[in-house]
């Protein structure tokens, strides 16, 4: 279980742009539930995911993994507990890298690293296997440098990368944003799949209205840095997208747009 | 054809002073292509490394510890750059000078003087044979073993788990920390395993030509580059082995270009001009290609 306690950050703090991104914020995520959070732009759903990640300190509060508070800990070593997807593909894996040593730098991720070959027949097998499901033929272009791959192949290695070992929570930070529509779908359901297939616990920010429908088993809709609405997946299934953007209670029609940045 | 010959003569001594400093073009790569940080302690690492085994071998040290030693100033010197880049958010250039130009008061304070005299002392190549110092051949077969041993090296670390991460951090430096890559670590001991090894070029030259002198090895840093640049231009930088030979390939031909234009007559004052002046016009050419290149794409 995660839980979200207190958290608390205002930017440009003592100036006259002071402006609050987390109020008080707390919640809990239960073991393998999928959390989609939705909200304007400025509602605080980036530094959520920034503030688990560790790239931003929160004023206050406490970010609980498995009875552990990992606010005091820097990014490298919350890597043990947190695997992130980036809304740049460019950002989510390493260009000047092949395929093969990509998934190998990913797996030992939160684990020592050793003097010790990094790939051998045995991982190559298992990157081949953990490649074939997506149907893009990465399987074959293991030794292809990740800087050669489409926005949407990079973005689908980068999924892999992250879950190549099991996060307590994996976080996806508008990772479909910078994708064509029926890119974004293809990495939408590979997300999908893999979420299921590992049980995993994720926090996914998103604009997608249909993919934060569709997706996920709780749908958290945030404004000024507070949750504003926290929907079940009963509660959620009813609802259509023009719904979802009338209880967000203002007129935004931003939100609807698929894919927005 | 007096000329072509005097330089034909000239090959193997080049080809003695191109394997020595092909360490130091390997110690320039690793910074600017597998670190990505922008690295100039090389141009002090050099005198350091030559100084520190120079002083060692006079007090009567074996060679072999006192070039050992002198690899580990280098590594110092690299992993003091990469902190004072890192703790002091300085430019990593602005960091290298910083220690370059320290590096000149300590390399006066180990000595005690400018330059200290090895001739006659038990150094690296009079342990291994005494008919290294007279021979050619020699020094080119030890130069290049040693080369070969430390390309493979270094080939084999780059390819561990430890050495993906080095590569990681020079690759995306948002990501590593994101896969549990403690970057400021690794970007010490990367920049500070350069400095090792330019250093022991640094030792090892001290010991062929017999003394250790703090102003050793000035301008060897656009050399360096040159050479980086020039191999690179040969033989791409497409996989970890072509990265690892283009320094020392450019390097083997960049001082046999260096000796054939000497004797072709341009005045070795004029050396450093012309280096410079090849190492902007590589850049600049570059830079054209790619504003081609754009311009074709858009």
């Amino acid at each position: 279980m995660i839980a979200i306690e207190n958290l608390s950050l205002r930017f440009h703090r003592g100036t006259p742009d002071e402006r609050v991104a987390l109020d008080d914020l707390s919640f809990t995520i239960a073991e393998s539930e999928f959390v989609v959070v939705i909200g304007t732009n400025g509602a605080g759903k980036t530094t959520l995911l920034n503030a688990v990640a560790g790239s931003i300190v929160p004023e206050r509060g406490r970010i609980v993994v498995d009875s552990t508070d990992i606010v005091p800990m820097p990014v490298h070593r919350r890597a043990r507990f947190v695997a992130r997807v980036f809304q740049d593909p460019m950002v989510g894996t390493a260009p000047a890298l092949t395929i093969e040593e990509n998934l190998a730098f990913a797996s030992r991720r939160g684990l020592g690293r050793k003097f010790k070959l990094a790939l051998n027949a045995v991982a190559r097998s298992r990157f081949r296997d953990l490649l074939v499901p997506f149907g893009l033929g990465l399987e074959n272009r293991l030794q292809a440098v990740a800087g050669t791959l489409s926005g949407g192949q990079r973005q689908v290695l980068a999924l892999v990368m992250a879950t190549i070992r099991q996060p307590k929570i994996l976080l996806l930070d508008e990772h479909t944003a910078a994708l064509d529509p029926r890119t974004a779908d293809i990495v939408m359901q590979a997300t999908t799949r893999l979420v299921a297939e590992h049980r995993l616990t994720t926090l996914m920010v998103t604009h997608n209205m249909r993919h934060a429908l569709e997706c996920g088993s709780r749908l958290l809709m945030m404004n000024a840095g507070r949750i504003k609405l926290d929907l079940a997946v009963v509660e959620k299934s009813k609802l259509t997208a023009p719904e979802l953007v009338r209880r967000f209670g203002e007129e935004d029609e931003q939100i609807l747009l698929p894919g927005e940045v | 054809m007096e000329i072509l010959l005097g330089f034909w003569n000239l090959v193997p001594i080049t080809l003695v002073q191109g394997l020595i400093y092909a360490f130091v073009a390997l110690g320039v790569m690793i910074p600017f292509r597998i670190v990505n940080i922008p690295d100039i302690t090389a141009e002090g690492a050099f005198p350091l490394g030559g100084c520190v085994a120079a002083i060692l071998l006079v007090q009567g040290m074996h060679p072999l510890l006192a070039t050992a030693l002198a690899v580990v100033a280098g590594f110092c010197a690299g992993a003091a750059t990469a902190l004072f880049h890192l703790k002091f958010r300085i430019h990593s250039l602005l960091a290298g000078v910083l220690v370059v130009t320290m590096l000149w008061s300590i390399n006066l304070r180990i000595m005690g003087r400018p330059n200290v005299a090895t001739f006659g002392l038990l150094d690296i190549f009079t342990w291994i044979s005494d008919a290294i110092a007279q021979n050619l051949a020699l020094q080119i077969a030890f130069f290049g073993v040693l080369l070969l041993v430390v390309l493979l090296l270094l080939w084999w670390m780059l390819h561990t788990e430890v050495g993906l991460a080095l590569r990681g951090i020079g690759a995306n430096a948002q990501l590593a920390p994101a896969l549990g890559v403690n970057y400021l670590r690794y970007a010490v001991a990367g920049l500070g395993l350069a400095n090792a090894i330019t250093a022991l070029a640094g030792a090892l030259s001290a010991q062929l030509q017999g003394y250790g002198d703090v102003s050793m090895g000035f301008g060897l840093l656009v050399n360096g580059l040159a050479s980086v640049i020039l191999g690179e231009a040969i033989i791409g930088r497409r996989s970890i082995t072509t990265q690892l030979l283009a320094p020392v390939i450019g390097c083997l031909v960049y001082y046999q270009l260096t000796s054939l234009a000497l004797s072709l007559g341009l005045a070795p004052s004029d050396l450093k001009l012309v280096t410079g002046l090849f190492v902007l016009g590589t850049i600049g050419w570059t830079l054209a290609g790619r504003g081609r290149a754009r311009a074709l794409a858009t």
